[in-house]
């Protein structure tokens, strides 16, 4: 009872965001990932500017180095610097997790939204489209349509090309990256679709929203300013873990050979160089995994810990 | 007495069950059924039953944030029963509620402030140059000090959130307020602060009240009159002097024997029930009330009782009653 008086007496205004940061600042895990990540996004920001080597120049004479002072991470089978490799890799993981999450999030919203609050038949068409989606393994998914579509594509942009002479259809990098992004895109969207429409299912009949529709609010202001925002604890916490699996599923594909090509260095292409050699050179191997590792459970950290933040009640 | 402000009509509320592939009706929960009275301006009118009985139900059909499976809602001359989302608007200012539980009865997210201003600027009912002004008179005529635009819902107590909660509603300027169980989640000490402060802001902006509880003792204390709810359906309906001095319907009796007594030297008479509310999923032919009845008979069973006026606005759902002084039928042995 006390607590509570006090909290009236003193003068300082406290939200719930502000709450949940200081609950996160005690979170000693969470707040180590999010140093891990905020480095990462510094050097994926800045690497051009940080790294003493350019990531594509060859140096024939220092091929295959072990890690020394002048070559952190050591040089690979072009001689390359693998540490200026890896933190250029860190911008095209996070270039490609930040995007196709963000496509994933903004149809994943719009949709999960709208299906939860108005229901009816626009809401069984669209779980039948995420179910049918989950089903299928993501990873032949996204074989199938890159496969199905890359020549298509390349076709159709060699056609732009021949028509208009804009060397900008002449880019095979936006082949591949918009392929990656796209079929990501297409099998991350369901689960944000399927968990704002649980969020906004059970926050729809809460007594507050049905007070909302007394006071004789719009429906489009009672989603946006009752419903959406009581749902984003649960959002940033998926896009949090969203981003690391997003991360991982890039390094997959570029592993396999489906995402991003050579020479652009990713850690998943880059892993899949080290293993044809990794007896011989296992820092070639070494270092783009571990920094995937490190990162990966660095997301997985923060996502817990914001979890813990955003939901108290969720702790026993 | 003033005229009706609202009158209801036979007023249902009927749940639809569905399952199967295609969404069958399985079945029906009957949480409604004929209800019929007038609310008359200014006054006090309760409704009092058992959990499930339909009480809210009719709160919530009234004010058409449960559509009504059938019956009329007249207010100003308009069916509100038969509006849509957009057409209840402009009545919505009119017409306000305040909820049981004052925890998730304010949205979280939002400062006190923003959630008074809300329905101000909603119906532009200030300017944004008054709004700081209003905010405050309205914060005063709940009790509370201006202090509070600035808090967060889970800053404030339980009775402070209820407080807040009737702002909210008499932001709209409304004429009429359904309060659903607005004081029942409250401690005791607390209950009687808000009934008092209904009770004020009812006589200073001529207010007219749904209250909805299953305190028997605080509708006795607050209301003009009262309706008593049996499985969906007014069983009775009288003055509140009325209906406490002489209830008529079996249940109505009771469920006043089983109020408790503060003199424990009184002459306890209560009256047991046998046997659970049945479900409303299958409510029982006839009088609803038959199952549990010390005075059913045939008819009871096969009928329907209407609801009869048997003294000066004092009407009641029961074969055996006739008239405010003489029951028929004697209790059945069982």
């Amino acid at each position: 009872m006390s607590s509570v008086t006090t909290q009236i007496e003193d003068e300082r205004p406290s939200s719930l965001w502000r709450d949940a940061w200081k609950r996160l600042r005690r979170n000693k895990l969470a707040l180590t990932g999010l140093g891990v990540i905020a480095v990462l996004v510094i050097f994926a920001a800045f690497g051009p500017w940080l790294t003493p080597y350019d990531f594509l120049s060859q140096n024939l004479d220092a091929r295959n180095l072990a890690p020394s002072l002048s070559h952190p991470f050591g040089t690979d089978d072009l001689g390359r610097d693998v540490a200026s490799r890896v933190i250029y890799g860190a911008r095209t993981a996070f270039l490609v997790a930040v995007l196709v999450t963000a496509i994933a999030l903004a149809i994943g919203v719009l949709l999960g939204a709208i299906a939860g609050f108005y229901g009816g038949t626009f809401d069984k068409v669209l779980m039948w489209v995420t179910d049918m989606t989950m089903s299928v393994p993501q990873l032949l998914l996204v074989v199938v349509i890159n496969a199905s579509l890359k020549q298509p594509i390349t076709l159709w942009m060699e056609a732009r090309y021949l028509a208009t002479m804009n060397p900008i259809w002449r880019n095979g990098a936006i082949i591949d990256f918009a392929l990656v992004f796209g079929s990501m895109a297409i099998i991350s969207w369901p689960p944000y679709a399927r968990l704002v429409r649980a969020q906004v299912l059970s926050i729809r009949n809460r007594p507050y929203v049905t007070a909302a529709r007394a006071l004789g609010l719009t429906n489009r202001l009672i989603l946006m300013r009752y419903v959406l925002p009581n749902a984003m604890g649960a959002l940033i916490v998926a896009v949090s873990a969203g981003l690391g699996t997003a991360m991982v599923l890039e390094s997959a594909f570029s592993f396999l050979g489906v995402g991003v090509n050579p020479p652009t260095p990713s850690w998943g292409n880059m892993i899949s160089d080290g293993l044809r050699v990794w007896t011989n050179y296992p820092h070639l191997l070494v270092a783009p995994a571990a920094v995937l590792a490190v990162v990966t459970v660095a997301f997985n950290f923060l996502g817990d810990g914001l979890n813990d933040a955003l939901n108290p009640k969720g702790q026993k | 007495m003033n005229a009706p402000l609202i009158t209801i009509e036979n007023l249902k509320k009927r749940f639809d069950i569905r399952m199967g592939a295609f969404g069958e009706k399985a079945a029906s929960v009957h949480a409604l059924d004929d209800f019929t009275a007038d609310i008359i301006e200014g006054e006090t009118f309760s409704l009092v039953g058992e959990s499930g009985c339909g009480k809210s139900t009719t709160g919530f059909c009234i004010l058409n944030l449960q559509r009504p499976s059938g019956g009329r809602v007249i207010y100003k001359g308009t069916d509100l029963a038969t509006l849509d989302e957009d057409g209840m608007r402009p009545f919505r200012r009119d017409l306000q509620i305040v909820f049981q539980d004052p925890y998730s009865t304010l949205n979280p997210r939002m400062t006190i402030g923003e959630a008074l201003s809300e329905p101000i600027l909603f119906h532009g009912l200030a300017t944004k140059a008054e709004l700081p002004a209003r905010l405050t008179r309205l914060l005063a005529d709940v009790g509370l000090s201006q202090r509070f635009a600035s808090r967060y819902p889970h800053e404030l107590s339980g009775g402070q959130r209820q407080r807040v909660a009737i702002a909210r509603a008499l932001a709209c300027e409304p004429r009429f307020i359904v309060c659903d169980e607005a004081i029942s989640a409250l401690d005791v000490s607390v209950q009687a602060q808000i009934l008092n402060l209904l009770l004020d802001l009812q006589e200073k902006y001529k207010l007219t009240y749904l209250f909805i509880a299953h305190d028997l003792a605080v509708v006795r204390h607050i209301s003009d009159r009262v309706g008593v709810m049996y499985l969906g359906r007014l069983a009775e309906l009288a003055p509140a002097q009325a209906l406490f001095a002489t209830p008529l319907h079996p249940y109505t009796r009771a469920l006043l024997s089983a109020v408790p007594e503060a003199n424990p030297h009184a002459a306890q008479t209560r009256q047991r029930l046998q046997g659970e509310v049945p479900s409303p999923l299958n409510p029982p032919s006839g009088c609803r009330f038959h199952t549990r009845c010390p005075l059913a008979r045939d008819t009871c069973r096969a009928t329907v009782p209407p609801l009869r006026e048997v003294a000066p606005g004092h009407r009641v759902a029961c074969h055996a009653v006739t008239s405010a002084t003489t029951t028929n039928w004697e209790p059945v042995s069982a």
